[in-house]
């Protein structure tokens, strides 16, 4: 859907930009994996999502449902575009949302010092104050957050459904996708 | 034709002849590039509609899965606690200490080997209203659901034979508390604890076997999360978590409170 074969030029030979869109797809990849599966891990045990959410004390009851339910779904669809190649600059936006707030949602329970697992991967909820692992779970979350903007800026990858690289056309800019 | 630098009138007629293909080879490309643009707003369109119908789905059956409204409580549960805990003390003692836990959390069997002959002195005296609310939160950390089969069977002893029953059936899960990460106790096991703790008969063997207060033990769990549960042993006195699961820390805070 995205070419427009014929009036393309001879492709320009492979210079810094061969790697990128390799780089992109492994990143595309691998987020789109992690989104996936932590999305599907939520969705067996609808109480346990309940109370990881709850844990977080950060949103009224009345909201607790709609997050535990609804979120998962929302980052299986993420990952499933992502791994499809396809609305990747929308979805990767998506992303980064989610993670920046997912972000602030861990720093802020670490910051007010509740015991909680971040529930990122199912489980969720209550730990021991030992067994806490905020700062791996931040990092983890910053790395998939600059994934995602790289993603963002970079949304044209190789293997992608729709999002692919395709050799710059005449008078086209950097800037010429929607 | 202004801009022709051309003298010819035949070379002049070929090179309108181009810039007329070529005019049209661009309009047919922006031609191209419109509906491929369409069509791809079209897909996003479709695609957004189709998350927000999984997601609206999804909260709808997720929270039938969750819904509890019509559990059956075992019989003599605790007042003023929507059925959910089982009481243990006077209802006039000074002194309220609601318990929550998880026969599953190794936390919780050492809160009782500290703090269980403490807590039946402060029963004994009258000082205290022990109410032990049965939580399940730890269902993944084993094979075959221990957390939610233990508090079934737990209920189902209350149910039978009473509270004392019941108290006692909670120090016997704890003394033979499966290790997190495998099986836990078997049916069998749970069917021989009860008639040790004076539940007998094909009725309690049957309600074990069968969770018949599995929905129940939904309801309970869920309900300690709305009240604020973010961990097992949480235990409270007269409404003030205990900071340290320990007998001395309730010594003290069950003196702070009677003031």
């Amino acid at each position: 859907m995205t070419t427009d074969g014929t009036v393309a030029p001879p492709r320009r030979p492979a210079g810094s930009g061969a790697a990128l869109p390799w780089l992109g797809t492994a990143v595309r990849l691998v987020l789109g994996g992690v989104w996936v599966v932590a999305g599907a891990l939520k969705l067996p045990d609808p109480a346990a999502a309940e109370r990881a959410v709850r844990a977080y004390e950060l949103v009224p009851e009345g909201v607790v449902p709609l997050l535990a339910f609804g979120l998962p779904v929302l980052e299986v669809a993420l990952g499933v575009l992502l791994l499809a190649g396809a609305f990747v600059r929308p979805a990767a936006v998506a992303s980064a949302l989610l993670l920046a707030v997912f972000t602030a949602a861990v720093a802020s329970a670490w910051a007010r010092g509740l015991t909680i697992d971040c529930g990122c991967f199912g489980d969720g909820g209550e730990v021991d104050a030992d067994q806490t692992a905020y700062l791996t779970e931040v990092l983890r979350d910053v790395a998939l957050l600059a994934g995602s903007l790289l993603l963002g800026v970079r949304p044209r990858t190789r293997l992608a459904l729709l999002d692919r690289v395709r050799p710059p056309t005449r008078g086209d800019s950097d800037a010429h996708q929607p | 034709m202004p801009t022709s630098p051309d003298r010819a009138p035949a070379r002049g007629r070929a090179a309108a002849r181009e810039r007329i293909a070529a005019r049209r080879a661009a309009e047919q490309v922006a031609e191209r590039q419109r509906r491929s643009r369409r069509l791809r707003l079209l897909t996003g369109a479709a695609v957004a509609a189709l998350v927000v119908v999984a997601v609206v789905v999804t909260v709808v059956v997720q929270s039938a899965r969750t819904d509890t409204a019509d559990a059956v409580a075992p019989a003599g549960t605790a007042a003023g606690t929507a059925g959910t805990a089982f009481a243990l003390g006077s209802a006039d003692a000074p002194v309220t200490v609601d318990v929550y836990e998880d026969y599953l959390c190794p936390a919780c069997r050492a809160f009782e080997a500290d703090a269980a002959d403490t807590m039946d002195e402060l029963v004994a005296g009258g000082e205290v209203l022990v109410r032990v609310h049965p939580v399940a939160i730890l269902d993944r950390l084993s094979d075959d659901e221990y957390s939610t089969r233990a508090v079934n069977a737990a209920a189902v002893v209350a149910d039978a034979a009473g509270v004392e029953a019941f108290s006692q059936f909670s120090a016997l899960l704890f003394a033979e508390q499966p290790a997190e990460g495998g099986p836990g106790l078997s049916d069998d096991d749970l069917v021989a604890l009860a008639a040790r703790a004076g539940a007998t008969g094909e009725d309690v063997e049957a309600g074990i076997r069968d969770l018949r207060f599995g929905d129940w033990v939904a309801e309970a769990t869920d309900r300690a999360s709305r009240d604020g549960l973010t961990g097992t042993p949480w235990i409270r006195v007269d409404g003030e978590d205990l900071e340290r699961p320990t007998a001395e820390a309730l010594t003290a805070a069950v003196e702070a409170a009677r003031g």
